[in-house]
């Protein structure tokens, strides 16, 4: 008689072991989880070190490490990697420091307004954002620019987004709601008694603010500058659109133009340049977790019940409001308007007021009726469904394993979540291309392996959704369900799925948002046959079709809208 | 005496006889193996392609194969790098899925050089001109020419004041406004760059960098280049003539420059050396590559290599296409080095 598998005593007989379900589905989720994790960071090894083209097998040797460091190209795509990640970094935590400094701390008029700011990259595709901006800013055709040169009588366009400042800026913008998240998050938490006594021995604001509140809110930056460096690093939305015409070679561009844009591709360097990419990413996610770890170690966060005290601007609370306005029209108005207008202008213009009467909705049309459209917004909306299914699925049973027992090898898990958590998307691709060109399954070329990447890329994304609600599932009604004789499938099914709902819904629709568009793994995996949103929204663009890429660019951010409310309704069912 | 002159004689009509039935024998045999030939293609029940030829054209002719024959086409159309990364790394992995390869020529010598194809002559290339047909039989001839000209818009340029020639591309009124994919990434312009050997000589270098000093408006490859024509960014660009055709039947408002000799870029179809239905890929090829298949790709707008045949563009009988010189893939990272020097300079 076994009822409770968890506690089975460890010298239960190996037998038993095997015919138990409990014990069985912890194997068998540890199995996915390292194949989806270590096989493509093994191949992405195995591609690197050996000269054997993509899909033969040969001999290892070390050329391609030799070939990509003895040339001095390399040199400065490492330099330009790290100043851009810096660049862009630091911009994103200098608007997410006065925006979540706005929001939490001061009386500044609207300021839950701003706070939106924190969901806009799950509603706006960054290579949308890095679109419309270069629509704005290009010197050729940029509107900024363009009104600029009307307005100043000028000859050349004053601003070129085709340059690394350029590149800063905007994929700065895109990772500024990631910092605001974490330091309005520790801003919130922050023990307003410190600040207090501070006050009470006579110091002043500004002192108050460099003395107490920055030291005490130093993990929480270091922490939001040290993952947006890393995202930043690896981030290939933005170069693709401004760093390639640039000619600014970063590491993601560069295993691009190995890997797709080359005569003939060389995927040998291209992992090379993978793994280069991946190792960084991996220390500096090590990092990240360091600083995250000393936030909560910090004695910031006490679970007093009230809120830090609020700042009264004065008259200058509407600067305040007038700063974070301006960085929300940046971030969101401008992009999405920019779309909007080359979705219903007959050709790409700056408008005047004759543009009105020109107005059209032939691009909505086009892209009701195009084949490859229509293909395209299918193969993504069966990725996201089948993907966000399979990955909750895969989330539940891993979190459930991690939080709720305490079975031996679940810190191992975890380990191999954090693995595809750092693993920047493009060396992700090269690795799935050197690991299932060789299996004899329909997976190479089809649309299954975009589905592979998807689930393994973004599981961290689940498992942190459904790792909120599971902690709060008390064990007794696992142990009031077996009492009762139900096994351990039955429990999962009749007990804790039905209390995980809300964070496997929201969960799963954050994720069903992300695969809709997803845009980085898909242009390595894609083919013609299997071309999702993401690429297909990448050479519309390359093409000139501004019209219909504003058209399906409007149509898949208004899907997301709807997704993410209704996500937002479950997790605050959740929360 | 006289008798065995009669047998000789008789002997000797014995003879011409059998070599007339011979050559009636040897006449009908490609007829006969044809039949036995689309018996076994027809068992296998389908071919499939890789290309980069458009969709649409090829759409045109598996269309009428497929009811000639009830032999099924699936066609993967991608760029033709796309194109040649796939096959190649399909036939290195020992699966290749492929049947036929239909795409430039400079991809496809490439692969040719990787031993991806097998061995095929049509009967249908003896319509061919002697130059087009692949002395090693492992390409098809050169059945259609992609002819490289510049395009111009006419509703912002006057038929006057339309470029008459390449040089004339240098007169300080274009300065920025005409587009040309990026040779130092597009490899056919990249070839089309080093081609122009053929009209300026020696001198080809210094002209190429003259036509760079003008800052022409750089783009991903001959699409984007005809769009921003069409949209008047450009006002005219550098690209393939059939747009004219293709864009123009749409209503858009392109013509080209009678330029007196244009470079082009030839296409072949190869089969796998190790294709899963080798029968049905040499029924396609030998259909393909027939007067019924070129016709029906001329009307598509291409510059077909069948004699009398031409695309549906005004003049296009005129068109002399001079075949490129292609460049092997070393001599292409050479030279795109360069251009990228000439054309990207900042």
């Amino acid at each position: 008689m076994k009822t409770d598998s968890a506690e089975l005593p460890r010298a239960a007989s190996i037998v038993s072991c095997w015919r138990d379900p409990f014990a069985l589905t912890v194997a068998g989720v540890a199995v996915v989880l390292a194949f989806l994790s270590l096989y493509p960071t093994a191949m992405l090894f195995y591609g690197s070190f050996t000269t054997a083209h993509l899909g033969e097998t040969g001999k290892l040797s070390l050329a391609n490490y030799v070939r990509a460091y003895t040339d001095p190209a390399t040199f400065t795509l490492l330099f330009d990697s790290f100043v851009f990640a810096l660049g862009a970094s630091v911009f994103s935590l200098l608007l997410a420091l006065f925006l979540a400094w706005v929001t939490v701390r001061t009386n500044a008029p609207f300021r839950r307004i701003f706070e939106l700011t924190a969901i806009v990259p799950n509603i706006f595709p960054p290579i949308l954002i890095a679109i419309s901006w270069t629509l704005l800013l290009s010197p050729s055709v940029g509107m900024i620019n363009a009104i600029l040169k009307s307005i100043f009588h000028l000859t050349e366009s004053p601003l070129n987004i085709y340059s690394l400042p350029g590149l800063m800026f905007v994929e700065g913008l895109i990772l500024a709601p990631l910092a605001f998240l974490i330091i309005s998050a520790a801003l919130m938490g922050m023990d307003p008694s410190l600040e207090e006594s501070a006050r009470m021995l006579g110091s002043s604001q500004f002192q108050i603010m460099r003395r107490v509140t920055f030291p005490l809110m130093r993990p929480a930056i270091l922490a939001g500058g040290t993952l947006n460096f890393v995202r930043a690093l690896e981030s290939f939305d933005t170069p693709a659109i401004i760093a390639l015409p640039a000619r600014i070679e970063v590491f993601t561009t560069k295993i691009y133009r190995e890997a797709l844009a080359a005569y003939p591709p060389d995927y040998n360097l291209a992992a090379t340049y993978g793994v280069s990419l991946l190792a960084v990413a991996l220390v500096f996610v090590a990092l990240y977790r360091r600083f995250t770890s000393r936030v909560e170690a910090f004695a910031t966060v006490t679970g007093k019940g009230f809120r830090p005290h609020t700042i009264d601007l004065g008259p200058w609370k509407f600067v305040a409001s007038g700063g974070a306005l301006a960085i929300l029209i940046m971030m969101v108005v401008l992009p999405v308007a920019m779309l909007f207008l080359i979705s219903i202008l007959p050709y790409y213009h700056v408008p005047t007021l004759e543009t009105i009467k020109l107005a059209t909705l032939k691009h909505y049309a086009y892209i009701f009726h195009n084949q490859r459209v229509y293909k395209a917004i299918g193969n993504s909306l069966l990725l996201a469904v089948c993907g966000a299914t399979v990955a909750m699925f895969l989330a539940a049973l891993t979190s459930y394993i991690t939080v709720k027992t305490k079975i031996f090898g679940r810190g191992l898990l975890e380990g191999l979540t954090f693995l595809p958590w750092a693993f920047p998307s493009t060396a992700l691709a090269i690795g799935l291309l050197w690991g299932y060109v060789k299996i004899p399954l329909p997976i190479y070329a089809t649309i299954w392996i975009l589905l592979i990447a998807y689930v393994t890329r973004f599981l961290p994304y689940g498992l942190r959704s459904v790792s909120s609600t599971i902690v709060q599932i008390h064990r007794d009604l696992e142990d009031a369900s077996k009492a009762c004789g139900g096994g351990f499938w039955t429990t999962l099914r009749r007990i804790l799925f039905p209390l995980m709902r809300p964070g496997l819904i929201a969960g799963w629709i954050i994720l069903a948002t992300i695969f809709m568009r997803e845009f980085s793994l898909s242009l390595f995996l894609y083919t013609p046959s299997s071309e999702p949103v993401g690429p297909l929204l990448y050479f519309l663009w390359l093409d000139g079709l501004t019209g219909p890429l504003g058209a399906l660019g409007i149509l898949v951010s208004v899907v997301s809208v709807v997704l993410v409310i209704v996500a937002r309704r479950y997790s605050r069912i959740s929360g | 005496m006289h008798k065995s002159r009669t047998a000789r004689g008789a002997w000797g009509s014995l003879f011409l006889l059998g070599i007339l039935l011979a050559a009636v024998v040897l006449a009908w045999s490609p007829q006969v193996g044809a039949q036995s030939l689309v018996d076994a293609a027809k068992k296998e029940g389908k071919v499939v392609i890789y290309g980069s030829l458009e969709s649409e054209s090829m759409d045109a002719i598996a269309k009428i194969f497929t009811k000639k024959y009830g032999i099924n086409v699936e066609y993967w159309r991608a760029a033709s790098n796309k194109v040649l990364d796939r096959v190649l790394t399909e036939a290195r992995s020992g699966r290749p899925l492929y049947d036929v390869v239909v795409t430039n020529r400079g991809p496809m010598l490439f692969l040719k050089k990787e031993n991806v194809f097998g061995k095929y002559v049509s009967p249908e290339s003896a319509n061919f001109p002697e130059d087009v047909r692949d002395p090693d039989g492992l390409l098809s001839p050169i059945y259609r020419m992609g002819v490289v000209g510049i395009l111009y818009n006419t509703k912002l340029v006057k038929p006057g004041e339309a470029p008459k020639s390449l040089d004339d591309l240098l007169n300080p009124k274009w300065r920025g406004k005409w587009v040309i994919p990026d040779p130092s990434r597009h490899f056919t312009t990249g070839v089309w760059v080093r081609n122009l050997e053929e009209f300026y000589g020696k001198d080809w270098l210094t002209f190429a960098k003259k036509l760079a000093d003008t800052k022409p408006i750089l783009v991903e490859s001959f699409i984007p280049a005809a769009q921003k024509v069409l949209s008047g960014e450009a006002l005219a660009g550098v690209t393939y003539v059939k747009y004219v055709y293709i864009f123009g039947k749409e209503g858009a408002p392109l013509d080209y420059v009678r330029l007196p000799k244009m470079l082009a870029d030839g296409h072949n179809v190869g089969i796998g050396a190790m294709a899963p239905h080798m029968n049905a890929a040499k029924l396609f090829e030998d259909f393909f590559i027939s007067k019924e298949g070129m016709e029906n790709l001329a009307k598509q707008g291409e510059f077909v290599t069948t004699k009398g045949l031409y695309p549906p563009i005004k003049d296009a009988e005129k068109i002399k296409p001079v075949a490129m010189e292609e460049l092997s893939d070393a001599d292409y990272k050479k030279w795109s080095a360069e251009f990228q020097k000439l054309f990207v300079s900042k």
